[in-house]
């Protein structure tokens, strides 16, 4: 993150050259840190997925407190990325501006001097206008793809939002959270013995308690049979 | 605020030295101690995974190696046992003992024997044993708070048990503040003289060492009072908002149920009222019912605004926005609900127990003078049938407590028409009350008709109007702190303790009133700190009464003074 913030503000300095490699390592970085926080998000998922057992509450536990760390994390992520985006798009019409009002006095001041000239100063702000065009392509690209990442950002962060515990409502009381605890303690027992006994209970049991005792039957009868013929 | 983050701090400290997965346990007195200055999302934040309760633990065999144990329990006689038996089958790797209070040599040495596996890494002290509601106000939520109005032969052993709870309260509180007080009681009460002098002896004998601290200029003074000086305030109806809430409906542990009261979506079912963490609540708890419905409505549209703005979501940018602010719109969302749905509750009862008629009569009676006018009104209500049970029995009992002597014929016309009105009416209870909090059982000045200075100001106030009638209504305690603030409390009403003495004004006083304490009270003491007059008060009771709880008291204790002459 601290790289990152390096690099946007490397970017954001006015340079004389195209800037291109800054570009990368910002998209690279970027790209990066979406990725860790992508798989942060699938580890936690799986994290609850593991199914119920004693310590379930410690996972869910844990599962709500990291949740709450990545939330802050990719808020401070898109933070960044907003200021960045606002100033890039400030140079860019900046940048423009002062391309077309450079334009505009080169041109005054050259038809002030020679008509002759008039031929190849047109050529010269063609040359110019065509430049500052691809500048412009080029700086909306760059827009472009902070702009999905943020979008990208956005959506973990709804994930997140559904595990993480509003601050200050009953859901964030310690002797609420116990009372709960017991209640689905004592709910998962309850049905626990409720399925014991409508097993014991069941037509299997019957079924095959009444098998046994007919072939116990038969095998006597059988035997019987032997010993009397 | 200062016992607020004096029982923060101490748990802090529990928690911030011992590293890794933690589990903590607490005992059920200590869970409401640690539910109102600690948020779940906070334990987590200090890695306690898991929260249990001690009794609770015992029944589950699974043992978690990788968690280490914090215990913070009181130190009674069951959670001694409970630590015993699972200190001997250990469940989790280590353990970390904090009691809330003093513990006994003897216990010390029971808890040493029984670790034979040597788990326990340290045994601490951290006088947290108060619940730390408001940040003037604590209570002890004793649940035989009732035992305060029988006298000590019915029941030696429950009435021990109740001061010794009591005692144990304050010398947490003061431990906490790492000050020493200087004592005194009200006088025409022996529960309070007891638990003064026992309080006394704790302080300054038993534990001389523990609470010598660093003398101040003027040691605090600790006020011990009877909840029966003052019987009126308990039984009148609140207008205030956090005081209306708790009469209504009932605040325990800043928690507020509302299953009860017909059907609501589920997260609005039980809800937080904590100055605390709710900004909106701390700026209005003490308002009375009309301004808070100002205040609600304008951060309704506030919110409706946010929401509108929301929902015109049209470029990527607005997108970011608006996930941007989320959570903020989300708790925002909540808190809005929630007040919503308190106030409109609360209105729903006001209109159905038609609590504006009765409530005017109510503070007349408590307020202003006039027996025939009093008498005629309160029959009326009487006949009055959507008046309810408990709402009459509250106007009998406030005419008896006033009109206790003046027109005897008249009392008992009220008593029997309350006992044919009401079938639930347990009788006596009236009678009851007089006996307990009758005028000559008072002190206090409670109708301000005692001394010509007090008439006089009452005189005035009548000529110039109030300005609203429901709220006029003081509770004695605010005399109390008045004239401890001029510096004259007089000794032949509230007498030192032993020897103890102080010339001028305290600059800390605790009020501790047995019997329970009222958000009315709490209302005036934080009012009364918030002019900064030099004096920090701090009020605190075994209970935080509403009228259906000093109404329960009442009952219990009489159906036990009742069968204990029936033994006798």
């Amino acid at each position: 993150m601290v790289e990152l913030a390096k690099a946007h503000a490397k970017a954001l300095m006015p340079s004389f050259g195209d800037g291109k490699e800054d570009q990368l390592t910002i998209e690279g970085l970027t790209q990066e840190i979406t990725g860790l926080l992508r798989k942060s998000e699938k580890q936690l998922k799986r994290l609850a997925a593991a199914g119920p057992s004693e310590d379930s509450n410690v996972r869910k536990n844990v599962q709500r407190s990291l949740a709450t760390d990545l939330q802050n994390l990719s808020m401070e992520l898109r933070k960044k990325q907003s200021t960045y985006l606002k100033r890039l798009r400030q140079q860019k019409e900046g940048q423009d501006g002062d391309d077309l009002e450079m334009n505009l006095n080169g041109g005054r001041s050259i038809i002030d001097d020679d008509n002759l000239d008039d031929m190849v100063f047109n050529e010269h702000q063609m040359t110019k206008l065509k430049k500052s065009e691809a500048i412009t392509v080029e700086r909306e690209r760059e827009i472009q793809q902070v702009v999905e990442s943020v979008n990208e950002l956005a959506q973990i962060m709804k994930d997140l939002s559904v595990l993480v515990i509003d601050q200050g409502t009953i859901v964030d009381r310690i002797d609420y959270n116990i009372q709960n605890v017991a209640t689905t303690v004592e709910e998962g027992l309850k049905q626990l013995q409720k399925a014991d006994r409508t097993q014991k209970r069941g037509g299997m049991v019957m079924c095959a308690t009444v098998l046994v005792i007919m072939c116990a039957v038969m095998l006597v009868l059988l035997i019987l049979k032997t010993i009397l013929f | 605020m200062v016992l607020v983050s004096a029982a923060r701090e101490y748990v802090n400290r529990m928690l911030q030295d011992i590293s890794g997965m933690k589990v903590l346990i607490l005992d059920s007195q200590t869970v409401s101690i640690v539910s109102v200055v600690y948020s779940q999302s906070e334990l987590l934040q200090k890695e306690v995974f898991l929260v249990e309760l001690v009794d609770s633990i015992s029944k589950s065999k699974e043992s978690m190696s990788h968690l280490k144990a914090v215990y913070f329990l009181r130190p009674t006689l069951e959670n001694i046992q409970h630590l015993r038996r699972q200190l001997a089958n250990p469940r989790f790797g280590e353990s970390h003992l904090f009691f809330s209070n003093m513990l006994k040599d003897t216990q010390i040495h029971i808890l040493a024997d029984s670790d034979e596996q040597e788990v326990v890494q340290q045994v601490q002290e951290y006088y947290a044993d108060f619940v730390a509601i408001d940040p003037y106000h604590f209570t002890l939520n004793i649940p035989s708070n009732h035992m305060y109005m029988l006298p000590a032969v019915v029941d030696p052993p429950g009435l021990q048990q109740l001061c010794d709870r009591i005692v144990d309260g304050i010398s947490a509180v003061f431990l906490a503040l790492k000050r020493r007080p200087v004592i005194r009681y009200q006088r025409t009460s022996d529960v309070a003289k007891r638990i003064a002098q026992e309080t006394s002896k704790l302080m300054y004998q038993q534990e001389s060492g523990l609470f010598d601290f660093r003398r101040t200029e003027m040691s605090p003074l600790l006020l011990i009072v009877d909840r029966r000086d003052d019987p009126v305030t308990p039984l009148l109806n609140q207008w205030t908002y956090q005081a209306m809430v708790h009469e209504l409906v009932g605040i325990h542990d800043n928690k507020v149920d509302l299953s009860s009261t017909g059907k609501l979506p589920k997260d609005q079912q039980e809800v937080v009222l904590s100055s605390e963490q709710d900004a909106f609540f701390k700026a209005n708890m003490y308002e009375n019912f009309g301004d808070i419905g100002m205040s609600i409505k304008r951060m309704v549209d506030d919110f409706q605004q946010v929401a509108k703005s929301n929902q015109n979501i049209q470029t990527i940018e607005d997108m970011a926005k608006f996930v941007d602010s989320y959570p903020e719109y989300r708790k925002m969302h909540g808190n809005v609900s929630k007040h919503v749905t308190l106030v409109t509750e609360m209105s729903k009862i006001v209109e159905e127990r038609k609590l504006m008629l009765v409530s005017e009569r109510e503070q007349d009676l408590a307020c202003n003078g006039g027996q025939v006018a009093a008498f005629e009104a309160v029959t009326n209500l009487l006949s009055n049938e959507s008046v309810s049970d408990i709402d009459r029995l509250r106007l009998v009992m406030l005419y008896a407590l006033r009109y206790e002597k003046e027109s005897p014929v008249q009392l008992m016309q009220l008593f029997n028409k309350l006992a044919s009105r009401s079938p639930k009416y347990k009788t006596g209870l009236v009678q009851f009350l007089l006996k307990q909090a009758g005028v000559d059982k008072r002190t206090g000045d409670l109708y301000g008709n005692r001394d010509l200075l007090n008439i006089a100001r009452n005189m005035a106030r009548g000529l110039k109007g109030v300005e609203n009638v429901y709220t006029q209504h003081q509770p004695l305690l605010f005399q109390t702190m008045e004239s401890i603030i001029k510096g004259r409390l007089r000794d032949v009403d509230y007498p030192f303790v032993g020897n103890h003495f102080q010339q001028g004004r305290p600059q800390d006083v605790v009020i501790f009133v047995v019997g329970g304490t009222t958000y009315e009270e709490s209302r005036s003491v934080a009012l009364q700190n918030a002019i900064n007059s030099g004096i920090r008060f701090i009020l605190g009771g075994s209970v935080v009464l509403n009228s259906k709880r000093f109404l329960k008291d009442l009952e219990e204790a009489q159906r036990i003074a009742k069968s204990s002459t029936n033994v006798v």
